[in-house]
Formats: C-alpha cells, sequence, structure tokens
C-alpha cells in the first residue's frame, strides 16, 4: 500500500475515533463480550477510507489494546485480551472493514447512497459474529448452537440498531467532506 | 472520561523477567501457547500450571494483583464449566437426577472436556500476565513491531503503524475537547441534544458528529503538512533512540520454550 503522509493522518484519526467510541460499552448479562460504540468507529473507518486503508486502522486500533493503551472497551488492555471472547471480535472486525470498504469502493452511485452501506456493514457484522462465534467453539469447545445462543443473539438487535444509525451518518460524512465513498 | 490515562498493568521491578528482553518474552508467549493448546493430558496441563506460578512467584508482585487479573473471567470459566457438565454427553454417567420435569445428566466426558477448558483458560491468562505484569507498555509496543518487521515484505506499511499509534493517542483528547466544544456550541444554537426517546437522541447525534468530522479532517490535513514541513516521508528508513541487543539468557529462554512446546507436541503429555 502506498500511502501519504495525509492518509496516515487520516488513518490515525479513525483510530482516536474508534478508541474514543470504545468507550461507550454497555455489559451484557449472562454473555463475557459487552456492548460496545466501537462497532460504529469501525463502520465508519470502512466506509471513509476504504479496504486497505480501513483495515490498516482497525489493525493499528488493535494492536495499540494488545500493546496495553486502554483503547478498548470496558478498560481491557494487553495481549491476553486475544486469549478472551472479545478479542476475536476485534479480530474479526479486520477482515470485516476490509469487505465493508470494498464494497463502498466498488458501488456504483446510481446503486443509491444507503444500499451499500447497508450490504457492506451487514457483511461486516456477520464476519465478525463468525470470529467471535468461533471463539466459543474453537477454545471453549462449545456446540454451535450453544455458541451462537451466548455469541450472537445478545448482540443482534443492538448492532442492527448500531447499523441503522450509522448508514446514514456515514452517508451525510461522505456528503459533507465531499469525497466518493471509500476514497477519503 | 478521565484524562489521566494509566498503561497497562506494568508493575516495576528488577526481577529476570523485568530485565529479559520483550521481543523474547513475546516469542516465547507464543511457544508456550502453541504448547499449551497441544498438551492433552492432564499430567502436562497441570505442569505448565505449575510452571505459570512459579514465574509469576518469582515477579515479585503480590498476589492479590494477579488474581484481581482473573476476576473478569471468573464468570466465564464457570459458564463453561457449567455448560460442559450438564451438555455435554459421552462416556460413562456420574450423576442422574431428576429436577421438576427435566432430567440432568452429568457424564465422565463432559467433566473431563470442562475441566481441561477452564484450566488451559485460566494457564493462557496467568501466562500472559506473566510479560504484561514485567513488561512496559512502550517495550512491549517495540517488540511487537520488530516481530512485524517480516511483514514488509508482503508490502504492508509496519514502520508507519507505530507512528499511526502514537499520532492517534494523541488525537483522542483534542477529539474530546472538540466535541464538548461543538455539543455547547449546538445547544447554544436551539439544539436539543440528549433529549427525547431513543430515536430522537440518536438523531440528535448528527448536529455533533458532522462537524466534528470535518473539523477533525482539517486539523489531520494540518498535522500532515506539519509532518511533511519537518520531512517526514512515508517508507523512510527511521532509527530507534533505544536498540536492544539479545542476551544469553534471551536465547536461553527461546531455548527453553521451544523444547517445552516440542515435548507438548509430540508426547502425549
Amino acid at each position: 500500500m502506498k500511502s501519504g503522509v495525509r492518509e496516515l493522518a487520516l488513518i490515525a484519526l479513525h483510530v482516536a475515533v474508534i478508541s474514543i467510541l470504545a468507550r461507550f460499552a454497555l455489559p451484557v448479562p449472562f454473555s463475557p463480550v459487552p456492548l460496545t460504540g466501537q462497532m460504529v468507529g469501525v463502520f465508519l473507518a470502512g466506509s471513509l477510507l476504504g479496504s486497505k486503508k480501513g483495515a490498516f486502522a482497525v489493525f493499528t486500533y488493535i494492536l495499540l489494546g494488545i500493546s496495553g493503551a486502554p483503547v478498548l472497551a470496558m478498560g481491557r488492555a494487553g495481549p491476553g485480551v486475544l486469549f478472551e471472547p472479545s478479542g476475536w471480535y476485534l479480530l474479526g472486525f479486520l477482515p470485516g472493514v476490509f469487505i465493508l470498504g470494498l464494497i463502498m469502493e466498488r458501488s456504483s452511485p446510481n446503486s443509491g447512497r444507503f444500499l451499500p452501506a447497508w450490504g457492506g456493514m451487514l457483511a461486516c457484522l456477520a464476519i465478525t459474529y463468525l470470529c467471535g462465534v468461533s471463539y466459543f467453539m474453537q477454545v471453549l469447545e462449545y456446540e454451535p448452537a450453544q455458541a451462537a445462543a451466548v455469541g450472537i443473539l445478545p448482540f443482534l438487535p443492538g448492532d442492527l440498531a448500531k447499523i441503522a444509525l450509522t448508514v446514514p451518518l456515514a452517508a451525510k460524512l461522505i456528503k459533507v467532506l465531499g469525497a466518493r465513498p471509500g476514497r477519503i | 472520561m478521565s484524562r489521566s490515562i494509566t498503561l497497562g498493568q506494568y508493575m516495576p521491578g528488577k526481577t529476570l523477567m523485568h530485565r529479559l528482553d520483550a521481543r523474547a518474552k513475546l516469542l516465547s508467549l507464543i511457544l508456550l501457547i502453541l504448547g499449551l493448546f497441544t498438551a492433552s493430558s492432564y499430567w502436562g496441563l497441570i505442569f505448565l500450571l505449575i510452571l505459570a506460578l512459579v514465574h509469576l512467584s518469582f515477579t515479585g508482585v503480590p498476589l492479590g494483583y494477579i488474581l484481581r487479573g482473573v476476576r473478569h473471567i471468573f464468570v466465564l470459566i464457570l459458564l463453561t464449566l457449567l455448560l460442559h457438565f450438564f451438555f455435554t454427553t459421552g462416556g460413562e454417567v456420574l450423576i442422574r437426577e431428576q429436577l421438576f420435569v427435566a432430567e440432568i445428566t452429568v457424564e465422565s466426558e463432559g467433566v473431563q472436556l470442562g475441566t481441561t477448558v477452564a484450566l488451559r483458560l485460566i494457564i493462557l491468562i496467568f501466562f500472559t500476565m506473566l510479560v504484561t505484569l514485567t513488561t512496559t507498555p512502550l517495550a512491549l509496543t517495540g517488540a511487537m513491531e520488530s516481530l512485524l518487521t517480516p511483514l514488509k515484505y508482503l508490502r504492508l506499511p509496519v514502520s508507519e503503524m507505530s507512528m499511526v499509534a502514537m499520532i492517534s493517542l494523541r488525537f483522542i483528547p483534542t477529539l474530546m475537547e472538540e466535541s464538548d466544544r461543538i455539543v455547547k456550541a449546538q445547544m447554544a444554537r436551539g439544539a436539543r441534544i440528549g433529549e427525547g426517546n431513543f430515536l430522537q437522541k440518536a438523531r440528535s447525534l448528527i448536529p455533533v458528529i458532522v462537524p466534528l468530522f470535518v473539523s477533525a479532517f482539517r486539523r489531520a490535513e494540518e498535522l500532515a503538512v506539519a509532518m511533511e514541513a519537518r520531512c517526514y516521508r512515508v517508507g523512510a528508513r527511521r532509527t530507534s533512540i533505544r536498540e536492544t541487543r539479545f542476551a544469553f539468557k534471551d536465547y536461553m529462554v527461546i531455548i527453553f520454550s521451544v523444547a517445552l512446546a516440542a515435548i507438548m507436541w509430540f508426547t502425549p503429555l
């Protein structure tokens, strides 16, 4: 990836946005993973920065978290995070944001302002869930149904609401900043 | 939002674990985790647990501090134990109880799987704590960057990563202050922020977030100009103010970890 200094600064900005939004976290009863606002930051990074730069931002965010900076939800930090369920959701953001960015970049202008964003964010969410659930199945050896009950169902309504909020927000930001989707 | 930031769980000290090179510690952590996941018997797991506890006691960190680190995964361990005890079937039936309408059985394979998984999780947390308790976040970041250097050959911008990380940490307080200011400015113009039902509350965030992004983007552009004016170039080789070098003890730690992982892999332990 060839990126200039301006791109580096914009990527850093999005890392900061994800970190701030992660502070808004709600613990979910009966589940070891909190409901967080960081997903909104990840969606924005994907839809504004696009696939490669969005993934770069998320990767830097994860690295910051595992090297001990207090940027993750619920004040968690350090490499130990990667061995907790929430860490695998974090890792899932990485391919998720890449796909979201790819969809935003490839979308044609006549497919509407909202449709690509909805598709991309749903895809991103699905990939994130897949990674999170695989923790319960691989590390804790849950059955698929048990893993889905702990790892997807408690979050689905909240995450869909976040998408419904982020789609118009991203469209508005793209318009105001005068850019093409995924190409800022 | 707290403005003071505490970094990591680092406990200052001068023990052998503290003096090891951060790269050596990270590498052996990876190797030990590999060993942990290939260990299949109770004996292997108990050996690793003892190993972790002995090393933790050598770091001189108080026991209460270590237990506090395990506290937040306690619920997860309990949930996992219960799930496996009651729902994983196979082997001999150990307990059969009639509870109201349902019949509950605890079978031997469930007990074995549950305890193995729980033990593995606890050991995992202990091993990572061993690293985080004895390594400063700064050294940890440096070690991660240097271990990721091979990714450079995949044309990934590894050396820029730490620069981006540092800039973003600097952006966090700036963005917080900026959002405070915008909220006040919009309220002075009569915006109702944080009022009404959930939907209205959410919609009221748009007149805050959009100007926040516009001004943040301007800031990022100004920063880029300032960096370019000071001759920052993307992809240029940068040197570090602290060059660390592997010592004899670092090689020994890695050799020991390789041996341990190999034993766990190739023997039925």
